[in-house]
């Protein structure tokens, strides 16, 4: 119970974010994140188990957007249209719409779009979560070197490929 | 914050050589309003965070979850109540299946327990010098039935009795019988 409390529960919007930046749909994330946390509370018993509870809600959630992701097809493709955008994204009126006001600005989803699934999930945890490596591969069940790979080409896509919108 | 220290740590970040310090004076620096023109296409890189870290679920959360959670906590109970009585089902079910297949046993028993052959001795041995010397016995009046057979054949063959003339004899009999009847219905019917 303390440790739902402690652990579990403060971690409900880092989980949300993540969910969203695989799912790009705020109430398929919400569901994600109640589903995990419903899971979690049901399977109490085992928590002393769980060597790293927060990477364990991290892996859980992980796999099981990327399981609604496969199923629902929910993908950022879809929405790289402006109009498509705005009817997936900001529909749950999310900063995505805040962002998507501005063209410059909705140009990095393009690009985050066009990472891999493995870097656009450490791209999130190191970018916007500030995860240390370490963190990061154990969150994603991945070697630190796996995750400094992942980074390097995904700043390093970003970075192309904003440049080429400026071009 | 001077501007070639920008690009150096730009540099670092690209090459994932920052730590997270630096990242955050990266981002910082990003939100500024005088960034360089040759920086400002990377201005949207550096202004993601702020705009995703301000994704908060929605307020009624935490409700949800507690009903979730509650509604859970019932069908656990459900679930608390028949573990309770597991062992109980366990007897009973393991107690109707062996009675069951008991039943079943008793009964298959019961239908294939006819006696198709059976044993009527206990030692082999004796049991077939007795029927060696009952078959001898068997074989030995069949024979002597045979041969005493024969002999009143061939005695019947050393008679030489004229068939031909028996069978006329008894066919004038059938003949007599058959008249002498016929003549007392007509007696009886005058």
């Amino acid at each position: 119970m303390d440790k739902f409390h402690s652990i579990v529960l403060p971690l409900k919007n880092k989980l949300y974010r993540f969910a969203l930046s695989i799912v790009y749909d705020s109430a398929e994330a919400e569901d994600i994140v109640q589903d995990i946390m419903l899971k979690l509370w049901s399977k109490k018993d085992e928590w002393d188990q769980i060597e790293n509870l927060e990477a364990y809600c991290f892996k859980a959630t992980k796999n099981l957007s990327l399981d609604k992701l496969a199923s629902n097809e929910l993908r950022m493709t879809e929405s790289i249209d402006e109009d498509k955008e705005s009817n997936s994204i900001t529909e749950h009126e999310t900063p995505f719409s805040l962002i998507s006001r501005k063209e410059t600005q909705s140009n990095i989803y393009k690009c985050i779009e066009q990472l891999s699934e493995n870097q656009k999930m450490v791209f999130q945890l190191r970018e916007i979560e500030e995860m240390s490596y370490k963190e990061i591969a154990e969150a994603l069940d991945i070697t630190e070197d796996s995750v400094k790979v992942n980074l390097f080409r995904a700043r390093k896509k970003i970075k192309e490929l904003l440049s080429n919108f400026e071009g | 914050m001077d501007n070639s220290y920008i690009y150096i740590l730009l540099d670092k970040y690209w090459k994932c050589e920052t730590n997270a310090d630096e990242e955050n004076q990266l981002h910082d620096y990003f939100s500024n309003e005088n960034i360089p023109q040759d920086l400002q296409k990377f201005i949207p890189l550096f202004s993601y965070k702020n705009s995703m870290k301000t994704n908060y679920l929605s307020p009624d959360f935490d409700y949800n979850l507690q009903k979730a959670i509650l509604s859970s906590k019932k069908k656990t109970k459900k679930y608390i109540i028949i573990k309770i009585f597991a062992p109980a089902l366990r007897i009973a079910v393991s107690a109707v299946l062996v009675a069951a297949m008991g039943l079943g046993i008793y009964f298959i028993a019961k239908a294939n327990n006819k006696t198709y052959f059976a044993e009527t001795y206990n030692d082999p041995k004796p049991a077939i010098k007795q029927a060696t010397f009952a078959l001898d016995k068997l074989s030995e009046a069949l024979n002597a039935g045979e041969k005493a057979s024969k002999e009143t054949l061939q005695y019947i063959n050393d008679m030489e009795i004229d068939w031909i003339s028996i069978d006329s004899l008894m066919q004038e009999n059938i003949e007599l019988d058959s008249a002498i009847s016929e003549q007392k219905v007509n007696d009886t019917n005058l």
